[in-house]
């Protein structure tokens, strides 16, 4: 193992273990709550990066897929009586089925009108599960219970998000480096240089916008499990759509720990400090407000400021 | 067949507060590049402000579009200073506009939340709920006025921009920058100016529909995915186009609701728009590939 | 007397290197100055740096003794410069009237305007003949007129054209330096950049060669045209018909 691995190595051990002070000391449930919280965004994060950091194709819309996740994971459990086990990931591989043809539609565009279909993709969505009776329609889908006892009740969860999001960076990582990788790269750069450099450009983009939804799609359906409830004005927000791409933003567009370190920090203000001003009206402006100053003050985000001034530590450089 | 043309007065009734709600939007991108997702954040505000110059005040909403729109005009105006002037080099230039306007929105929105709470609202005049008579067909009274006076304003705009010396600096930025500035127009006032403007136009359409529909300080979303769409129908910047998707699509949407509930019609707005981008990727009225 | 003076100036794009690295000339009132030179010169930077859109980082412009350089592209403007670009910069869905109008954007007073616009009307016929016409449905010749009527319509003292003949076909080429000899009849100031350097020499007063950013020779034109140096290097061999060095190449320089 190279020495470059070791950070993220012990980091993943160590998250492994830490339930395990949940089960011998007890009263951890908190820390197990937020800690999941956390791996949902870096999964999202990392998974909308696929596109919008390496490709530059921004997307407004991908917390459709979270919520397209969510009730293909609640249905499969609650029509077919699947297990959240396998449920799950399958609704990460229909996602990726659906951001197929969509992206095929989408990338048609780029650039401002893209990003606008997104949206609207969105709100597609969300119209169609609000009118959708047999999914429970506007007032949302019960899920079944996990017959758990209250101490172990979210170690499942934990474990479920923290697998994601590690599937998603590694993801990331081994996207970052391979032919897939380099090419949407290309495509940010300079979308008619790199046609013409023989880069297939259009398959490129559409499997990248396929691969962003998979562990989008996944989180969603563990989060609704975690919530024992679907409802389409929880899952297909906007505002989670504007989470996500502020978190790889803030983090570093288009860098492996980027999105990583954005969920980590947003996550973080967002429990210790906007709660804290007790009103979700405010929590809302406050978060546009920040978005605002990262895209203002430091638009390459916190990992790309710090390599582009050789200030990067070694501990936080992916690749 | 009566019912039907019913439906499509409706639609056509509507149409008209549709494109001046989306004019400032065309306007923006037009002169700045800038896709504007606070826009209908903005409208949402002024719709408030309506609101409550009528509930408080007795002012009718009708009038409030002229005291709206000076507010609009100079809060627009200072938001172009303060955030988009300053991006105004970047690499990248629309795609950060867009980003930046989407944290604008989310400000907007919990600002306007924050003030008037997320309470449902409508003002309601007399003539909202009353309609006239017109033989087999009735034209609701609120539609027809909000229409009438979104194309007085639309005209006016019109003129603006052709017969005056500042409105034709506004166009000639509109198709080429460079040269704009080469002939002397002091580009900088030009975009704070038209920003003012498309935000001025975007609080009178506020104060239309503050009677027209039930708004909440969310419903921005809904209603910029359908105004984007409509411009991306349009083919983004030019103002004929997007006056004709905008009454196309506020018919089609009167059909659709009429067919299939009225939860449907906004969808109409987006299945277009997807329509579109199979057949047309820059729109009924676009030229380039500058999406 | 010395109209203009381009005193040691050394410019460049925005993060980019120096693409003019020292570059001197002094243009006489009333003369007409043509700039040749290699692709990648700095023929088209010199007239940007001139005109106020880019700055030089050292040296200094001085236009009738006073001091410009450092000053915006408007008050540039104003002291009497206009430039007429390569791509020539119309407003492609405005008619040649409002673009004529555009022109003379900065002046306030209507009366002066419609006078302005008259006299322009006056030098190129065919842009009265077409007023109504939109500039985008021009052909490439007329748009070039409209393009150095838009220029003329403040009355400037020195006109800046860059690349007046370039992709326009062969017998058109010859109406635009007819027309770069009207203005010079009017007594205009002219520094113009030609690709075609054997024809922008006929009908200069002075020529200036311009090579790596630096200028190599400056003299009357009629002395540029018979050094047969000159002729080797930037003029091509006479026998080659109408030969104008290397083709003319669609972007010489990135945008501003």
């Amino acid at each position: 193992m190279t020495r470059r691995a070791l950070v993220p190595a012990a980091l993943v051990v160590a998250l492994a273990a830490f339930p395990l002070l949940q089960l011998t000391v007890g009263g951890f449930n908190y820390w197990l709550h937020m800690l999941l919280i956390v791996f949902m965004y870096v999964a999202m994060a990392s998974s909308w990066n696929l596109l919008g950091g390496y490709a530059g194709y921004i997307s407004l819309g991908h917390s459709a897929f979270y919520g397209i996740g969510g009730y293909v994971t609640g249905a499969l459990m609650t029509f077919g009586g699947m297990s959240p086990l396998w449920s799950a990931p399958l609704a990460g591989v229909a996602c990726f089925a659906i951001g197929l043809p969509v992206g095929l539609i989408t990338l048609r565009t780029r650039g401002p009108a893209f990003i606008i279909s997104t949206i609207a993709l969105l709100m597609l969505a969300r119209l169609a599960l609000d009118n959708t009776e047999s999914l429970g329609g506007a007032d949302g889908l019960s899920l079944p219970l996990p017959d758990l006892p209250a101490d172990t009740q979210k170690l499942p969860f934990y474990y479920g998000m923290l697998a994601v999001a590690i599937a998603a960076v590694y993801t990331s990582y081994r996207i970052r480096h391979a032919k897939l990788g380099l090419g949407l790269r290309a495509i940010a750069e300079d979308e008619v240089k790199a046609e013409a450099a023989g880069i297939p450009t259009a398959m490129y983009k559409i499997v990248a916008f396929a691969l962003s939804a998979v562990f989008i799609a996944i989180a969603g359906g563990i989060w609704g499990y975690y919530l024992t409830y679907l409802k389409p004005t929880i899952f297909f927000q906007i505002l989670t759509s504007a989470e996500i791409v502020l978190m790889a933003i803030l983090g570093g567009r288009g860098t492996v720990a980027g999105p990583v370190i954005g969920a980590i920090v947003l996550v973080a203000a967002d429990e210790l400090v906007v709660a804290k001003l007790g009103s979700t009206e405010l929590n809302l402006a406050a978060k546009g407000a920040a978005m605002i100053v990262v895209l203002l003050a430091f638009p390459d985000g916190i990992v790309g400021t710090l390599k582009a001034r050789g200030r990067l530590p070694r501990m936080l450089d992916w690749g | 067949m009566i019912d039907q043309l019913q439906v499509v007065i409706l639609g056509a009734t509507l149409g008209g507060v549709y494109a001046l709600m989306a004019s400032g939007l065309t306007l923006i991108f037009g002169v700045m590049r800038i896709v504007n997702i606070a826009h209908a954040a903005f409208m949402v505000l002024a719709a408030y402000l309506a609101f409550w110059a009528f509930t408080l005040y007795h002012v009718d909403p009708l009038w409030s579009v002229a005291i709206v729109m000076p507010i609009l005009f100079a809060l627009g105006a200072a938001v172009y200073r303060l955030l988009f002037a300053r991006i105004a080099d970047r690499r990248r230039y629309t795609e950060m506009t867009v980003l930046l306007s989407f944290a604008l929105a989310l400000v907007v929105e919990g600002v306007t939340g924050f003030l008037f709470t997320g309470v449902y609202r409508t003002t309601t005049p007399d003539y909202a709920s009353d309609a006239f008579d017109l033989g087999p067909f009735y034209v609701p009274k609120g539609q027809l006025y909000a229409t009438v006076l979104s194309l007085v304003l639309l005209g006016g705009l019109l003129a603006f921009l052709r017969l005056t010396r500042t409105g034709r600096a506004i166009r000639a930025t509109m198709q080429n920058r460079a040269a704009a500035q080469l002939v002397g127009v002091n580009v900088r006032r030009i975009s704070t100016l038209t920003f003012g403007i498309g935000t001025a136009l975007a609080g009178a359409s506020g104060a239309l529909f503050s009677f027209l529909f039930p708004f909440f300080p969310s419903k921005h979303w809904q209603l910029i995915a359908s105004l984007l769409a409509l411009i991306v129908l349009g083919g983004m910047g030019s103002l004929l186009g997007t006056f004709v998707g905008a009454m196309l699509l506020s018919i089609a949407s009167a059909v659709v609701s009429d067919r299939f509930g009225p939860t449907w019609s906004p969808a109409t707005f987006f299945l277009a728009l997807f329509v579109i981008l199979l057949v047309r990727p820059h729109g009924l009225f676009g030229k380039k590939a500058e999406l | 007397m010395t109209l203009l003076e381009v005193e040691q100036v050394s410019a460049g794009y925005p993060d980019g290197p120096n693409i003019l690295d020292g570059v001197s000339l002094a243009v006489e009132r009333g003369q007409t100055c043509c700039v040749i030179g290699p692709n990648g010169a700095g023929k088209s930077t010199l007239l940007k740096t001139i005109c106020g859109l880019l700055r030089p980082r050292t040296g200094a412009v001085v236009f009738r003794g006073e001091v410009i350089s450092g000053l915006r592209p408007d008050q540039i403007l104003a002291r009497g410069i206009s430039f007429v670009p390569q791509d020539r910069s119309l407003f492609p869905d405005m008619t040649v009237r409002e673009n004529l109008k555009m022109g003379g954007y900065t002046l306030r007073d209507r009366k002066k305007l419609a006078e302005r616009i008259a006299a322009v009307c006056a030098m190129f016929p065919v842009l009265a003949e077409r007023h109504a016409q939109r500039a985008r449905t021009l052909s490439g010749g007329q748009q070039q007129m409209l393009a150095m009527g838009r220029a003329l319509l403040l009355d400037p003292e020195l006109i800046l054209l860059d690349e007046p003949s370039i992709g326009l076909a062969p017998q058109i080429v010859q109406q635009v330096f007819d027309a770069v000899a009207r203005l010079r009849a009017a007594g205009k100031t002219i520094v113009m950049v030609e690709q075609n350097a054997r024809k922008g020499l006929e009908c200069a007063d002075r020529g200036c060669v311009l090579d790596l950013g630096r200028t190599r020779l400056e003299g009357p034109a009629a002395s540029l045209l018979a050094d047969p140096q000159i002729e080797e290097l930037y003029l091509g061999k006479r026998r080659g018909g109408d030969a104008a060095g290397t083709p003319p190449k669609a972007a010489e320089e990135p945008p501003a």
